[in-house]
């Protein structure tokens, strides 16, 4: 069977996905100037496909670095605290960040990593999100960029996964509800 | 093209169409050659693989995970011998997995023979390496590509992932630097 078998809907067509990620670009080029030499951050693993086509309409002088994180397990989740596994490959300290997420969920990764950013001495700090689920938020969390507002469903594809699959889906789909209550 | 890349960019040696278009093909040559395997294990070398990675993962049928790995060199001299540091390992064990490596570019063959012997002793159930861009008259050890998207000259190349430090690193064609650019 085909992943595609387990897609209950398709909620975002590659084709709305690819305008929306090219006027996001836009956006992002009217906020920063060349100057600011705008420093995007991704959080892998899931914003790795979003990045690699957001770049693609970036007009002005940016550079991109990486960062990979992971819960500490049940427990922690409402804390927001995570591990970072791999840290960026350099001082921010004075630097433009723009961090670039797939999903804002609860919120509560993002505030812990903006926070943790930002003790770093930053000129300035934003949040470029692909989607977002308001409906599920937490905590209060400004975002700057946002592609889409989605509803509280499971969604794949485009960089998201359940259990490492269909991060390869070239559109936004709902999971099945057999899929995941296995 | 702005200003400030067309004043460093010397030429354009692949433009988004040609990677495109080669990208598709190694997408469904893995497609065919993997066809029979539910454990495929595509592992990025960060952070020059990222959008050859993308765009690879997203024209493929079978199904596969996507893990990245960081290294780092240990200093200048030691480029030449290839002892680099693994600053972040995969998330899962690669063992009994079919580990597909997808790196940028493989120059020296030093990172890649290095990655290759490391993740040899892991043992996977099978391993090979797809490479967007091999410079072979740099090539120091000799090292094997399965998937292979161009080969290129010897010359500074940037962009689709590759820059010159940290620039030029999201243009959507590969260019060749202008020797000014790198020799002030």
């Amino acid at each position: 069977m085909g992943l595609r078998d387990n897609v209950a809907k398709v909620l975002i067509p590659e084709h709305t996905l690819r305008t929306r990620v090219a006027e996001l670009g836009q956006e992002i080029n009217t906020a920063y100037t060349d100057e600011d030499r705008v420093l995007l951050i991704c959080v892998l693993k899931g914003a790795f496909i979003f990045l690699a086509d957001l770049i693609r309409h970036l007009e002005i002088r940016h550079e991109v670095d990486f960062m990979e994180i992971s819960s500490y397990g049940a427990g922690t989740v409402s804390s927001g605290v995570v591990r970072i596994l791999l840290d960026l490959g350099q001082n921010i300290a004075g630097r433009h960040v723009l961090i670039v997420e797939d999903i804002v969920d609860s919120g509560n990764t993002l505030d812990y990593v903006t926070r943790n950013l930002r003790t770093r001495g930053p000129t300035s700090l934003r949040v470029c999100t692909l989607l977002s689920k308001p409906s599920r938020r937490e905590i209060d969390i400004p975002l700057d960029f946002v592609g889409f507002e989605v509803p509280d469903e499971f969604v794949i594809g485009y960089g998201l996964d359940f259990a490492e699959e269909y991060r390869n889906l070239p559109f936004i789909g709902v999971l099945k509800e057999e899929v995941y209550a296995e | 093209m702005t200003k400030q890349t067309s004043d460093a960019i010397e030429r354009v040696l692949l433009d988004e169409e040609k990677i495109t278009a080669r990208v598709r093909e190694l997408a469904a040559q893995i497609n065919t050659d993997y066809a029979d395997v539910d454990a495929l294990a595509l592992i990025g070398v960060l952070k020059g693989s990222f959008i050859f990675m993308a765009d690879l993962a997203r024209h493929l049928t079978v199904p596969h995970r996507v893990d990245f790995i960081a290294l780092s060199s240990y200093n200048r001299n030691t480029v030449s011998t290839g002892a680099v540091r693994l600053i972040m390992d995969t998330r899962f064990s690669v063992a009994g997995r079919h580990v597909l490596i997808v790196e940028d570019i493989v120059d020296t063959g030093y990172t890649l023979d290095y990655l290759l012997r490391t993740f040899r002793a892991r043992q996977p159930a099978s391993l090979r390496t797809s490479v967007f861009l091999s410079k072979p008259a740099r090539r120091q050890v000799e090292v094997p590509i399965d998937y292979l998207g161009f080969e290129i000259p010897d010359v500074w190349v940037v962009g689709y992932g590759l820059d010159y430090a940290d620039r030029f690193r999201t243009l959507p064609y590969i260019g060749a630097l202008k020797r000014e650019v790198y020799e002030k």
